[in-house]
């Protein structure tokens, strides 16, 4: 493993509200190259970890270290030049736009067009089921479709590391298992490194090279993927027995 | 015949004035989820500078635009960093009382500064060209040409260019748009700029063709909720459809309905609105939809 995390989270305590913190001292760590899993049961906080780390909720106390440089409380627009972009779990395409289109919006903040055109080459490559949809509506696409290209768009900007939040939600198993696949054979193949949060624990883990448990807004087991998925407890309280 | 001509193309210009008419509340409407209250009197403010142009140094109305719509940019961006930027994300009802209480303040201040006294506005685009039978107003043709011209640019700067499609998705998702690095409250201030921008440029385009005064707003409010109804949010092609529609039905009504005197349009509007509104909720070109909340 290398010394330094590209990520690294230090007993961060954040909430919506002030004297309110949903995190009560989390900590973790991603490594370059990694898929990092964390699970845990709904209101354990999982999506404020996101949120904190994209700067949509405040820490109060705590860090958050990105390649070595302080990231704590960072804007969003700060978090994407940084390298670190977001597959959210609410449907986040643009639905009537084209998917072409959506795929350009991934990389608003460059002004280089010619840029723009060659990353969305690479996605179509990547996807070509997107290349196939280039110009229609992505709103009109299935649902697993949508998620293909919200991780399409989230790869436009090169990120380092791409945060997705529960990108089970709304899925059918099959279509999952095949979104699931995709993030395994990118990570296998351009290298990306993933930290996500999954309600579908055991899928989730599977992949991931690590995971973290967290509850009532704190760590509670960490470990490899297939060290959680045999944990008892672990198993007993998230993975049904 | 002729007289079904001429309340047809009649109809069409008019028509054709409501569709620009429109399109600021519209877009207002679906990428800030703010109904704007305050569409007529911002219109009636575009108007009154037509006028003081025109009457102060006799220019041409149209020419008016240079003025009008970056003023009325500048109006718009004041309006939204002082005003609407705080009322953005709280519940509708907070953002119908602002914008109702602003529509109030400026017309009083209008009639305060230049009194209640109807304006009128020379152009000398005026006369008419006979068609058979058929009359047609040279200001009004202008005016139709003109908002035709208007719509076209907007929607390829919608379309085409980088702010255009941020302002498009920002009104698609809110928290996609921020996610992508869109920086929404600066989306917000230039779409609502652009929409004043507009809504005072249709105030100018009317300006010659009817009365300008302090209290010419409210109808115009109303008559944009109507066709709002029809068009659906933000949308420039149902725009055209409603605007034309609404122009279309108030000029028939006028025409073959004797005896009800001119402010039915404002009747038709309404019965439109109400019809829409219990038959098809989600608008009868496009999607009457709410704007996403942020999360």
């Amino acid at each position: 493993m290398n010394p330094t995390p590209l990520l690294e989270v230090h007993d961060i305590y954040a909430g919506y509200q002030v004297d309110l913190d949903i995190l009560r001292g989390v900590s973790l760590d991603v490594q370059s190259g990694e898929i990092v899993c964390v699970i845990g049961p709904n209101g354990a906080g999982k999506s404020t970890v996101f949120k904190a780390l994209y700067g949509f909720v405040p820490v109060r106390e705590g860090s958050v270290l990105f390649g070595g440089q302080d990231i704590t409380n960072i804007r969003p627009q700060e978090a994407l030049k940084a390298g670190i972009t977001i597959v959210p779990q609410l449907r986040s395409v643009f639905p009537q736009m084209t998917v072409r289109e959506n795929l350009e919006l991934g990389m608003y903040l460059e002004p280089n067009q010619t840029r723009v055109n060659e990353r969305i080459r690479y996605i179509f490559e990547l996807f070509p089921r997107l290349a196939e949809r280039a110009k229609q509506n992505a709103g009109t696409m299935s649902g697993g479709e949508q998620r293909m290209l919200e991780i399409g768009r989230a790869l436009m900007w090169e990120p380092q590391l791409m945060l997705m939040d529960e990108p089970s939600a709304g899925l059918a198993p099959l279509i999952t298992k095949n979104i699931f696949e995709s993030v395994r054979r990118l990570n296998e193949e351009i290298g990306l490194t993933v930290l996500m949060i999954e309600q579908n624990a055991r899928q989730g883990l599977e992949i991931s090279h690590r995971g973290y448990v967290l509850e009532l807004g704190q760590n509670s087991y960490a470990g490899t993927g297939r060290e959680l998925l045999a944990n008892p407890e672990v198993r007993r309280a998230f993975l049904g027995g | 015949m002729d007289q079904f001509n001429q309340a047809l193309i009649n109809g069409i210009m008019l028509g054709g004035f409501y569709a620009v008419m429109v399109l600021g509340f519209s877009i207002i409407w679906g990428v800030m989820g703010v109904i704007n209250l305050a569409h007529g009197e911002l219109l009636m403010v575009g108007a009154y500078l037509t006028w003081m142009l025109n009457k102060g140094w006799g220019w041409e109305p149209f020419a008016a635009i240079i003025i009008v719509a970056p003023a009325m940019f500048a109006l718009g961006y004041g309006l939204q960093y002082v005003l609407i930027n705080r009322i953005i994300e709280r519940p509708p009802l907070i953002s119908l009382l602002v914008t109702f209480s602003l529509s109030i303040i400026i017309a009083n201040v209008v009639k305060l500064i230049y009194t209640a006294t109807p304006r009128s506005v020379n152009t000398m685009f005026d006369g008419f060209w006979r068609l058979g039978n058929i009359t047609i107003p040279v200001t009004k043709s202008v005016v139709l040409v003109a908002a035709l011209l208007i719509m076209a640019m907007l929607h390829l700067f919608l379309q085409k260019t980088r702010l255009g499609k941020s302002i498009r998705a920002a009104a698609q998702n809110r928290e996609a748009a921020r996610i992508v690095g869109i920086e929404i409250n600066h989306v917000y201030a230039i779409t609502f700029a652009i929409c004043v921008a507009l809504t005072g440029v249709a105030g100018m385009l009317i300006s010659p063709t009817q009365a300008v005064f302090p209290f010419m707003g409210p109808p115009l409010t109303l008559k944009a909720f109507a066709i709002t109804a029809l068009s659906g949010l933000g949308s420039i092609p149902g725009a055209l459809m409603g605007g034309m529609m609404l122009g279309l039905v108030e000029i028939f009504i006028a025409t073959y309905v004797p005896g009800i005197g001119t402010n039915l349009g404002i009747v038709a509007s309404f019965v439109i609105l109400v019809v829409v509104l219990v038959t098809r909720p989600q608008g009868l070109f496009g999607g009457l939809k709410p704007v996403e909340q942020a999360h």
